[in-house]
């Protein structure tokens, strides 16, 4: 036989098996290529932070959690491909040792098992380019189709192509050792019946109960494969740390990241403004996710200014709370600042006196309706000259803000702290309402904000259209909840987007097990097949088998799940929302994923108690 | 009152295997009685069907067509379920291969069938010193399989197959893989349990067993036929 008609004749004659190992590895490629260009697409740069969406506070946790499943994949498909290309070689064995008990010489049976694995590591790694790709286009594709704005980015070749040579590399690297291994073996030992076996001496019988039976067959059979089941402990428990990240991290992240948006916007806000006004303020909201160009917009103009009047009608409104803002675009500009190192004590500055245009936003900051994720302190009213900067404006100008100053309208004025904003995609900055008017001169505001409760909101928002239309009619009433709801929805679709990629896992955990599954089965086909001849139930044997599967599974689901927990909350999203609702969400899903998984595992095994006992015993 | 003394009937037995598009047939048209506490030894050539006929009266395997009756129950018709209850109480099977579970230990082997049969556990740890007593392998309760040599296998087999004293034992080449002292061994067990009352199948080419058999029976092409006439 040619050394490459056997091999493929080989693979084809071992179709599940053949079929199991190219869909894990094709998994573990789909699943990295589809992250790195989905990541390209939606503006995450993974371990960098980029322009555009989402504001740069709000990248930095996207791309921190995508680096961390990133890293999660590629160490998930590293172990994966070992695991199958392991459990593709361990079922030949017994065919190498019966090779070389011929007298086949062992280059040629190293080249017939090589010339396998060069195939299976080809398709693979070609079918999971190809599927990722298709994946990311499909997935940018009906993103626009809801409505968001998403380019189709042009494919990185480059990154695509090292994806596929590492993962080409890491099958042959990993599938070769088995190879080695398994032509080095006496062939005596190879097509032995006790090669592997790992049992020794019990000490002392002991009647056991029908269920300990069946878990004591199970439980050893696990410890003769020790090879087989450490690698699928592994690969199982980075599987679930790996959905832990992804579940609990992305349920954590969502709620914590809408939690920081609505909170800044504030919820159930209407703006009274002039209509020229309402709608600058609401698409300078809207650019928390929309890419847009900053149109020049004049907010200091007089008929902008809401009058005392409309003010003391609205005041005198009971059980309206009323945050009064005068809002602005200025030139900015960085200040140098000191920075001491804790170490050494040594005294360094630190700015590149970096210029650019900042909305500026004055605010009485007893009254403020929004509350920010703040690093550092907001607005005190007896340090008027502090003032708090978005996170966008923080790192596009600043190298140590809480350090630094800004200058604008020819005053300089110290960062207290840096606020997470969605207004001007965080290009913003925070000050005294009472400072800010005294430096331009406008002693009124332009934008009023009042919280309407859900109670009497009809009512109440009725009152104000008319005091607002009889005192200027060009002002408008405008709410802010349908903005914030969009930007709340673009961060759960970014979210949801990522939440596929424990789907995908899934599957390879999935396939995984199910490939052990059919090891397990294949090893101990004969003994169960005498099981059964001797007055065993083929339930009984599908029970043995989906306990040595519910073994692993379970200790590599609770290995798995508490290190994901902790990497999330320790890590991945500073200062965490944790609710009651959320455990139980976080749990809810990951006991379904275990769920899945075990269900997938018990296919071969059905399919296995089924057969007719002469079948199961006279396999070859 | 009339009381069946039948522990076998098959009538009209057929077995055809599909290989590939080929029809093998394994059992042609097999008519056997064999009362109770009978001994009956077949013999006949490799590939004969002697293998496939104690498989079916064992309830392992079904007929094509026919009919088996093994203690008044119909096999060709009973459910899975029904035939692991049956055989776990009623069949003591020694196979060629000896076939025992690699992963429990020998007094394990010859536990299990009591313990999936429901005995008390006083009960069945006495029958498992007893059982391994009677074929010499009390020093080997606590090893495994891979421990034992073919012969010690055999003899384990042989224990297990006895351990829920079932009424009929269905005994395959028992000493094909054997050596003449070992072989011996076999042959004086199975004269005991023919003593002691039990219905007993033996497939052998073995002279002696066939010497001590009630019956010799001989299987060729699917076909069965006596050699006591």
């Amino acid at each position: 036989m040619s050394e490459t008609s056997f091999p493929i004749n080989d693979l084809l004659r071992r179709k599940l098996q053949t079929g199991l190992t190219i869909a894990s590895l094709t998994l573990c490629v789909t699943l990295t290529v589809y992250l790195l260009l989905f990541a390209e697409n939606v503006g995450i740069e993974i371990s960098q932070v980029a322009e555009g969406r989402l504001t740069a506070g709000f990248s930095m946790v996207f791309s921190q959690f995508l680096f961390f499943v990133g890293m999660l994949i590629v160490v998930t498909g590293a172990v994966v491909v070992s695991f199958m290309v392991f459990v593709m070689m361990s079922q030949r064995a017994k065919d190498i040792g019966l090779m070389r008990a011929t007298g086949c010489p062992n280059d040629l049976i190293f080249g017939y098992f090589m010339t396998e694995l060069l195939i299976i590591a080809f398709v693979s790694c070609s079918l999971g380019v190809i599927v990722g790709i298709l994946a990311d286009y499909a997935s940018v594709s009906l993103s626009n189709l809801y409505g968001f704005r998403i380019l189709h980015e042009p494919i990185n070749f480059w990154l695509v192509l090292l994806v596929f040579v590492l993962f080409f590399a890491l099958t042959i690297i990993f599938g070769v050792k088995p190879i080695m291994d398994a032509t080095k073996v006496e062939p005596a030992r190879a097509i032995s019946p006790t090669y592997h076996f790992g049992l020794s001496k019990e000490p002392g019988f002991k009647v056991i109960s029908k269920s300990s039976l069946t878990f004591k067959i199970a439980l050893r059979s696990l410890f003769r494969r020790k090879s087989a089941t450490i690698r699928i402990f592994l690969c199982l428990a980075i599987v679930f740390t790996l959905i832990t990240v992804a579940i609990a991290g992305g349920i954590i992240a969502d709620q914590t990241t809408r939690s920081w948006v609505e909170k800044a916007v504030g919820k159930d806000i209407v703006l009274i403004a002039h209509e020229d006004v309402g709608s600058q303020y609401k698409s300078l909201l809207l650019r928390f996710h929309e890419v847009g160009e900053s149109s020049q917009f004049n907010y200091t103009k007089q008929e902008y200014l809401v009058s005392e009047s409309l003010l003391n009608q609205l005041k005198s409104m009971s059980s309206l709370h009323i945050d009064t803002r005068l809002v602005l675009e200025a030139h900015v500009k960085e200040v140098p600042g000191e920075i001491i190192d804790s170490e050494t004590g040594a005294v360094s500055s630190v700015g590149d006196q970096r210029e650019g245009e900042s909305l500026i936003v004055g605010v009485e900051p007893e009254k403020v309706l929004g509350e920010w994720f703040v690093e550092g302190d907001f607005l005190e009213e007896n340090k008027e000259w502090g003032v708090v900067v978005g996170d966008s404006l923080a790192q596009k100008m600043f190298s140590a803000p809480l350090s630094q100053s800004i200058l604008f309208y020819g005053r300089i004025f110290y960062i207290s702290g840096v606020c997470l904003d969605p207004i001007n995609n965080g290009n913003v900055t925070y000050m005294s309402l009472q400072v800010l008017q005294k430096a331009v001169g406008l002693l009124k505001p332009n934008v009023v904000m009042v919280r309407v409760d859900v109670a009497n909101r009809e009512e109440i928002l009725n009152e104000i259209e008319i005091i607002v239309e009889h005192d200027n009619p060009k002002f408008a009433v405008c709410e802010l909840n349908e903005a914030l709801e969009e930007n709340l929805s673009f961060l759960g679709h970014v979210w949801s987007v990522i939440m596929f990629l424990p789907l995908f896992s899934l599957i390879a955990a999935s396939l995984c097990l199910v490939g052990y599954v059919v090891l397990a089965i294949a090893e101990q086909r004969q003994e169960l097949g005498v099981l059964r001849a001797l007055g065993i139930k083929s339930k009984t044997i599908a029970k043995i088998v989906s306990e040595q599967s519910s073994a692993i599974l379970l200790s590599s689901f609770g290995v798995g799940v508490p290190i994901g927990i902790i990497l999330t909350l320790l890590i991945l999203v500073p200062e965490p929302i944790v609710t009651t609702y959320t455990v139980v969400e976080i749990a809810g899903w990951l006991l379904i994923a275990l769920l899945v998984v075990f269900v997938s595992s018990l296919y071969p095994t059905v399919k296995f108690a089924r057969k007719p006992i002469l079948e199961i015993m006279n396999q070859p | 009152m009339n009381i069946d003394k039948t522990a076998v009937s098959t009538s009209n037995l057929f077995r055809v295997y599909q290989i590939n598009e080929v029809n093998i047939e394994a059992l042609k048209d097999v008519n056997l009685k064999v009362g109770k506490g009978e001994f009956v030894a077949i013999s006949g050539p490799s590939g004969a069907g002697k293998t496939t006929l104690l498989n079916i009266i064992g309830g392992i395997d079904r007929p094509s067509s026919g009919k088996v009756v093994v203690f008044g129950h119909d096999l060709d018709v009973e459910d899975e379920d029904f035939l692991a209850d049956f055989r776990c109480n009623n069949v003591g099977f020694v196979f060629q291969s000896y076939n025992l579970v690699s992963t429990l230990t020998v007094a394990e082997n010859v536990a299990f069938p009591m313990e999936w049969a429901r005995k008390p556990d006083d009960h069945i740890e006495n029958r498992v010193v007893e059982l391994l007593r009677t074929v010499n392998l009390e020093q080997r309760s606590d090893h495994f399989p891979h421990q034992l040599s073919g012969g010690e296998q055999q003899r384990v087999a042989f224990a297990r197959a006895l351990a829920n004293d079932p009424p009929l034992f269905l005994v395959d080449e028992p000493t094909g893989n054997l050596d003449i002292k070992t072989g011996l061994k076999v042959v004086e067990l199975l004269r005991k349990l023919k003593d002691s009352g039990k219905t007993i199948i033996v497939v052998t080419h073995d002279e002696r067993i066939i010497q001590s058999a009630d019956r010799k029976m001989y299987l060729e092409d699917g076909k069965l036929e006596s050699l006591d006439e």
